[in-house]
């Protein structure tokens, strides 16, 4: 059995817009660029700290005046997933975009249409990565000082 | 695996080598990181007599163990032989330039020799680049930093870069390390550009490993809490170090006109209430750090309006407002800004500036043509910054060499009003009413600096550690200081940054390292490090051109009683200047001169330092 298809929930189709979507919210205003949130992220992803190696990233803009998270929308029309040539990238019922690393083949088509830059390659298991909720947890939103994430979610019943 | 990488980047710009030093187990062991492998190489590799501005001064730029972890409020330092005042210089900055370091794979980068023309260095991971900067040469430091990111295509590159002021030579000159973070004091700027070097530029994409990654988060939780809960944090997290300036003007500790007086009637223009309504706008923060000091905003109205600015921290306020008699903050902030642009410090620059109206005043100089070299003269700050930055004129040129050396070029009486320490201009609290920082301004071991053993509040709150304390009087000063300044010293081996420390116990900071780097890291070790590293830098300093009589402090707070404030009358005199600094001798185990002692030296591992100086 693939690992990431024994997740709770997950589904094998593309879900419709109707269903629910959880994402991460950006509150951009209140975003200090301390990046406490990449850190956490890439310490669970790489067993190490480097802002870089995070699933999100911040735009610091303007000498510092305004700091811009950017996280994975969990787009509905997820080019990532339309893109992979190995099925490796599917939609949990919670409408997180996973990627099944057993399947991924580290082509990163993923990685060249995602018009956000949210996916990467993982330097040290050659597979595609992005972010995925921490399993409903997500540990940026933990660590983040100020509330400049907080969890959203769309559509359906709220949780 | 742990967060050394347990490698230091050396290059030399003269042969445009580059080359890795192992960093020996003996020295993570005594010196742990950051000022401590700066002391121990300076004083390894930079012979006495050596040029400050010469090839043979090696620019470092270090970070700590913790750099550029989840541990928050790290730092990285640069150390090399200060060209201001020949002695060592040890100068932080925050910001996200340090972690970059580490994250290329180095524990530090030193830079030796001299490029033939001007230059910029490109680390990416291991690629070590020297590149043209021919075209960049003339630029701010901020103008450097961005053009730098366009010619590498990516704006994520973090860059420590200098100004017309470091090229110039100015001996206050500063490091800018990204926006709105600088290395500020003792002319680092100056040392690059003796080196023909404009920037470096740094890109790392290996990740920092822990030893021990749960014990890591816990500590990492067990720091944040201990922030959460400080005051003294809450307080900077509100309103950073601005509303310090209210504090010093009711305590009498403010300079106003050259340090003369002790408070400002305008204080609270220039303080968070004059700043949060003018000027900020949000709040922004260095890596890693949930306090968030920095309060960054823009001047949008007025004369000046139309360029970002952060937060006037306490020490540009109160030297560049204040001490000036200035008391509208926009100008305040343009000061501040042409001061980082140029690349040179903020507070040095606003000691100089107040000298100079004071010697224009009392007719020692002449008026710049056209100019009203007054106190209170926006115009006559802006001219002289622009005058010291570009040594346009002859008075430029020579308060670009500090205050030291200019008031000894003009001769007597200007001396008297020269407020310094071994040269290094004297930071924005006036000593006179808490006798305690004026030991502390005394012996600090990069000459006038308060951030080495800052006895300010507990003087005034009448308590250290248990110890009653009268700020006026010199009683039980000496160990107060000696502690500040050996856990200071032990603590900038991390690097940390002074505002985290506030709430930041030495248990979590021992936990933190000893997840980090493996070991057993008790609390004292810090204190001993410290003190080793206070002693090593001592010999440093002795072998080149310091001693006892140096240890003293500027005439104006010893010969002048406050005018103002709770400690009007007050002065620190010769007197207890001698009785202080002869039980801080004592207690550090040094001789009558000033020297440490072969049994001192010997007790914290020194004893090979030659005592013969």
């Amino acid at each position: 059995m693939l690992a990431a298809l024994s997740l709770p929930g997950r589904k094998e189709t593309q879900n419709q817009e109707t269903d629910i979507k959880s994402l991460i919210h950006i509150n951009f205003d209140k975003c200090t660029g301390c990046s406490l949130c990449q850190l956490e992220c890439s310490m669970d992803l790489t067993g190490g700290y480097n802002p870089r190696r995070a699933r999100l990233a911040i735009e610091h803009r303007r000498e510092n005046l305004y700091h811009f998270p950017v996280v994975c929308n969990q787009c509905d029309n997820a080019y990532c997933m339309n893109v992979c040539p190995s099925k490796a990238i599917s939609r949990t019922d919670q409408g997180i975009v996973c990627i099944d690393a057993e399947r991924c083949i580290g082509c990163g088509l993923c990685v060249e249409y995602c018009p956000i830059d949210m996916v990467a390659i993982h330097p040290g298991t050659g597979k595609a990565a992005k972010c995925e909720m921490c399993q409903g947890h997500p540990l940026c939103i933990e660590v983040c000082p100020t509330g400049a994430l907080e969890m959203v979610t769309l559509g359906g019943e709220q949780e | 695996m742990n967060a050394y990488t347990g490698k230091l980047l050396i290059i030399d710009l003269t042969d445009r080598s580059s080359d890795i030093f192992p960093v020996p187990d003996a020295m993570k062991q005594a010196f742990i990181g950051g000022k401590g492998y700066g002391a121990r190489l300076l004083c390894d590799w930079v012979p006495p007599g050596t040029d400050p501005l010469g090839p043979e001064n090696p620019i470092m730029f270090l970070t700590g163990p913790l750099t550029g972890t989840l541990a928050p409020a790290m730092r990285g330092c640069i150390i090399t032989r200060s060209p201001l005042t020949g002695l060592f210089l040890d100068s932080y900055f925050g910001g996200s330039f340090s972690p970059e370091i580490k994250y290329a794979g180095y524990d530090g980068i030193v830079i030796k020799g001299r490029a033939d023309a001007p230059s910029y260095i490109w680390i990416d991971d291991e690629t070590v680049e020297i590149r043209d900067a021919r075209h960049l040469w003339g630029t701010d430091a901020l103008t450097a930093n961005q053009r730098i990111k366009e010619d590498l295509g990516d704006d994520t590159v973090r860059i420590a870069s200098i100004g017309q002021a470091g090229e110039n030579q100015v001996l206050f000159s500063l490091v800018s390390c990204e926006f709105n973070r600088q290395a500020g004091r003792g002319g680092a700027g100056a040392v690059m550009g003796a080196k023909n070097l404009k920037a470096i530029a740094v890109r790392g994409g290996n990740s920092v490993k822990v030893h021990d990654p749960q014990g890591f988060s816990q500590a990492c939780k067990n720091a944040f809490e201990e922030l959460r809960k400080s005051p003294d944090v809450e307080a900077l997290r509100v309103a950073g170090t601005a509303s310090a300036v209210e504090f010093a003007n009711e305590t009498g500790l403010l300079p106003n006109k050259n340090y003369k007086n002790g408070t400002f009637a305008k204080a609270s223009k220039i303080a968070d209430k004059g700043q949060s309504k003018h000027l900020w706008l949000g709040s922004s923060a260095c890596l890693g750090c949930p306090i968030r000091c920095s309060k960054i905003g823009a001047v949008r109205t007025g004369k000046f309006k139309g360029f970002v600015t952060d937060i006037i921290e306490y020490e540009s306020a109160a030297l560049l407002g204040a001490n000036l008699d200035i008391s509208d903050i926009r100008a305040v902030a343009h000061l501040t800004k042409l001061c980082d642009l140029y690349g040179m410090d903020s507070m040095s620059s606003g000691n100089l500036i107040g000298f100079a109206m004071e010697a224009c005043e009392t007719g020692l100089i002449k008026t710049p043509k056209g100019i009203d070299l007054t106190f209170g003269n926006v115009e006559a700050a802006e001219y002289l910054i622009h005058d010291m930055a570009g040594q346009k004129s002859e008075l430029g040129r020579l308060l670009s060499k500090g205050v030291k050396q200019a008031a000894k070029e003009i001769g007597d009486p200007a001396e008297a009003f020269a407020v310094h320490t071994k040269g290094l201009e004297t930071p924005a609290w006036g000593p006179r009413g808490v006798s305690g920082m004026g030991l502390a301004y005394m012996t600090t071991d990069r000459g006038g600096c308060h951030q080495r053993g800052f006895t300010v509040s507990y003087e005034l709150g009448g308590e250290y550690n248990g110890v009653p304390m009268d700020p006026l009087t010199t009683e039980n000063k000496a160990r107060m200081v000696v502690e500040l300044q050996n856990y200071s010293a032990g603590t900038d081996t991390l690097v940390k940054c002074d505002f985290g420390s506030f709430g930041i116990s030495d248990t979590t900071y021992a936990q933190l390292l000893t997840a980090a780097v493996g070991g057993d890291v008790q609390p004292g070790a810090f204190y001993e490090t410290g003190e080793r590293i206070w002693n090593l830098v001592r010999m440093f300093n002795l072998a080149n051109g310091t001693d006892e009589s140096q240890d003293t402090l500027p005439a104006r707070f010893v010969k002048e009683a406050l005018p103002d404030g709770p400690a009007k009358g007050h002065l620190i005199s010769e007197r207890d200047m001698a009785r202080m600094k002869q039980e801080y001798y004592d207690l550090r185990g040094w001789d009558k001169s000033g020297t440490p002692l072969k049994e001192t030296l010997a007790r914290l591992g020194l004893e090979d330092e030659n005592t013969n100086q």
